[in-house]
């Protein structure tokens, strides 16, 4: 048999490189690749970056050449900034809580890669994201990961089968801390290199100065309570995500209280008690389904994260209409945020999802 | 590996290797001191620069050594513009088609307060008839433009161009890194004020050039610092560097007539069997070409992902100047030919020169069809793939 050629995407962080030297270790043709996403050329963010950064990308180059296999870097600039960054500061402005990096994998990541380890030959895209991915019959099965404190299978839901069927995640059956072993034992000089964090295009965290400076700041106006009765002036819209406590005062009697609402036509942000923030029913639209065939028995049943290390609800999915679906939660969640995306499982298994468009 | 890249650098020419080490060995004074060490080291840079005098035509004292190209489209384009702008010329002419040194040169002044005109080129690259002419003003400074472009390999009348920038008062530079070593260089009788050239892509070694600036004309320097080059250009000097540049000018023009007749029959040959690709085309003149540049195009196959499949199988190639490649985005030369998004981002150059032989363009020709057409067939169908040109689209919808 001869070696099979497998494209591995390489972040420059401990995952891809240790993907890539697994895949190397059995016998792989291992061709790397480095999307280039962000461009601060010249400024300190440029060294520095948590991801995708010139430094992420020259430890990815470092890895290729300390493995002995090639690495090529695709520029993605100007697509990502289009697909990503700008839909981020729109979304900010229009007062939801976007998810860049479900969005980038979605919408910008996996077409190009996928398009490149099909151009160069290769029989597989393969990724250090935690998941697992398996064919199933003419379909395909994306799972959760072993490791579940890592499992991003919940960023990975807009993936269609055409593209999961080209991919492959070495590490989705292992824990992160057996792939430090890995990578210690291959003598990678990314093997303690620390997660990454934050937003890759916003390394310093800072995402209100970002949004800001984009032309993404919302509208100014009052901080109200569940009543309506004003508690006071606020700075723009944007600055709040629904579920926020810091900068939103708390009652006469010291009762906390949180965002609940953000409404960015009115510059109204209606915060109120925790339990303001409990909702049963959300509207998803953008539905997609990772199986081939769509699902046929309605309503549907299924576990529903709402955030990425938020823990899956029980939960009926309603027949899709025109616009999405209305999915009702067996017991209500805290922190609906319009914006994030809904993951639908069953069990282990993703089954679809979609985008938050509001709580109730 | 085949090496088919010539206009991004160029391999050491026979010779040339030896005569760096043993300049490395062997002139270890700074070229600047009094002792017998240094007498050595100044010595072996004024041989070599007498090389590189008659490498371009000129007179030694019109060569300032530079560390290579973007080093001396710099010195040359604004230490000329900024002469011209003390006579209160603050206008500079180049064209859409230039080097990022000497395109990033240009912005700099601008951002300084010089006006810029960029000229529009036809389809195939060629400067229209007049236009040089039509934009020239009584204020106009500077007019820099190739001799060569780097990604077409289109050769510009340089002579015509510089008499009409002299027949308004403006000084002429020419960027004649790819055009050296390839046509034979008489930058006086071309009529220039100075010209850019650079080691490296006539076969000799990397980060070293020089600037050649026509007797009589002040350039200040960049650097503030030493008296090096006639306080042209600060710093202690490349010795080994200026030697082995010294080294391969002398070879290029020993062998210059005899290989730019090999290499354009390669061409030719390369370019008939690559023309038979379906769907592939040739940008550029047809005509005014250096002998061994091609760029090419292969509709719907992504330059990048063409010279990354040759690549795998050991073939090397670019799809435009290193300095601004690694890129899916549209070439910029390729975007003021008139190309859209999808078109500029096809380009694959294959530049052949002096080490080029018959077995690689035979190897190239081999695998290229095959390459082509795996690339075409991997992307078009993928959800969530938008070519850069389809998504600028898709928003104005």
């Amino acid at each position: 048999m001869g070696r099979t050629r497998v494209a591995v995407a390489m972040s420059g962080g401990v995952d891809s490189s240790t993907a890539a030297a697994l895949l190397l270790e059995a016998g792989h043709d291992v061709v790397g690749v480095t999307l280039k996403l962000t461009d601060a050329s010249g400024t300190a963010a440029s060294i520095g970056g948590r991801c995708c950064s010139p430094r992420d990308i020259d430890d990815a180059r470092a890895t290729a050449a300390q493995l002995g296999f090639p690495h090529y870097v695709l520029d993605h600039t100007a697509a990502f900034r289009r697909a990503v960054i700008d839909d981020f500061v729109a979304e900010h402005k229009a007062g939801r809580t976007p998810n860049p990096c479900v969005r980038c994998n979605e919408k910008l990541k996996f077409g190009p890669l996928v398009r490149f380890a099909r151009a160069i030959g290769a029989a597989q895209l393969a990724t250090g994201h935690y998941a697992r991915v398996a064919r199933d019959g003419d379909g395909v099965r994306l799972s959760r990961a072993v490791d579940r404190d890592k499992d991003q299978s919940y960023f990975l839901f807009g993936l269609t089968p055409d593209v999961l069927r080209a991919v492959t995640f070495p590490l989705g059956e292992r824990t992160k801390d057996q792939v430090r072993a890995i990578a210690r034992r291959f003598g990678l000089g990314n093997a303690d290199k620390p997660d990454s964090q934050q937003i890759c295009f916003i390394p310093d965290g800072d995402h209100k100065a970002f949004v800001e400076a984009r032309g993404g700041a919302g509208p100014g106006g009052e901080v109200v309570d569940e009543h309506g009765v004003s508690l006071g002036a606020h700075g723009g819209t944007h600055r709040f995500t629904v579920g926020q406590r810091r900068g939103v005062p708390a009652t006469s009697d010291g009762q906390r209280r949180f965002v609940v609402r953000i409404d960015a036509a009115t510059g109204r942000v209606v915060v109120g008690p925790r339990d303001a923030l409990l909702n049963r029913t959300l509207r998803v639209s953008d539905l997609r389904w990772t199986a081939t065939a769509r699902p046929h028995a309605w309503p549907l049943r299924c576990a529903v994260q709402i955030r990425h290390h938020a823990l899956a609800t029980p939960a009926w999915v309603a027949a899709p209409d025109t616009t999405g679906s209305t999915v009702t939660l067996d017991e209500p969640a805290v922190g609906v945020a319009p914006g994030q995306a809904a993951v639908f499982y069953d069990g282990d298994r993703v089954v679809g999802g979609g985008w938050i468009e509001e709580g109730a | 590996m085949v090496y088919l890249d010539h206009n991004a650098t160029s391999p050491l020419r026979p010779g040339v290797g030896e005569a760096l080490a043993r300049a490395h060995a062997e002139l270890t004074g700074n070229p600047s001191s009094v002792h017998a060490a240094g007498r050595l080291a100044r010595d072996a840079i004024e041989r070599a620069r007498a090389r590189v005098a008659d490498f371009v035509g000129a007179l030694r004292e019109e060569i300032v050594f530079t560390s290579g190209g973007t080093e001396g489209d710099n010195l040359a384009v604004r230490g000329l513009a900024r002469g011209a702008a003390a006579r209160g010329r603050r206008h500079v002419i180049t064209s859409a088609l230039e080097h990022p040194a000497v395109t990033g040169a240009v912005a700099a002044l601008a951002e300084d307060g010089f006006t810029v005109t960029r000229l529009p080129v036809a389809a195939d690259g060629t400067l229209p008839e007049g236009a040089l002419e039509a934009a020239l003003r009584d204020d106009t400074g500077l007019v820099t433009l190739a001799l060569a472009n780097h990604e077409l390999g289109n050769v510009y009348p340089v002579t015509a161009l510089a008499a009409a920038a002299h027949a308004r008062g403006a000084l002429f530079h020419t960027d004649a890194v790819q055009a050296a070593g390839k046509l034979a260089l008489d930058l006086p009788a071309l009529g220039v004020d100075a010209a850019t050239v650079s080691a490296h892509k006539i076969g000799g070694p990397k980060a070293v050039g020089a600037v050649f600036v026509r007797r009589g004309l002040d350039l200040p320097p960049l650097l503030a610092g030493g008296h090096q080059e006639h306080e042209r250009r600060p710093g202690t000097e490349n010795v080994a560097g200026i030697v082995g540049f010294g080294e391969a000018c002398q070879r290029a023009t020993a062998a210059r007539e005899e290989e730019a007749a090999r290499v354009l029959a390669l061409r030719r040959r390369l370019e008939r069997a690559l023309l038979a690709v379906p769907g592939a085309r040739i940008f550029g003149a047809a005509e005014a070409r250096l002998p061994g540049t091609t760029l090419i195009g292969f509709a719907g196959a992504p330059g990048q992902l063409v010279a990354i499949g040759l690549d795998l199988e050991g073939i090397c190639v670019s799809t435009g100047a290193a300095c601004t490649s690694g890129s899916l985005e549209p070439s910029p030369v390729l975007l003021a030919l008139g190309l859209g998004s999808d078109g500029a981002a096809e380009g694959v150059r294959i530049s052949l020169g002096w080490s080029t032989t018959e077995s690689d363009v035979d190897a190239l020709l081999a695998v290229l069809p095959g390459v082509v057409a795996r690339v075409r067939a991997a992307g078009d169908d993928l959800p969530g793939w938008t070519a850069p040109g389809a998504l600028a689209t898709l928003e104005q919808a």
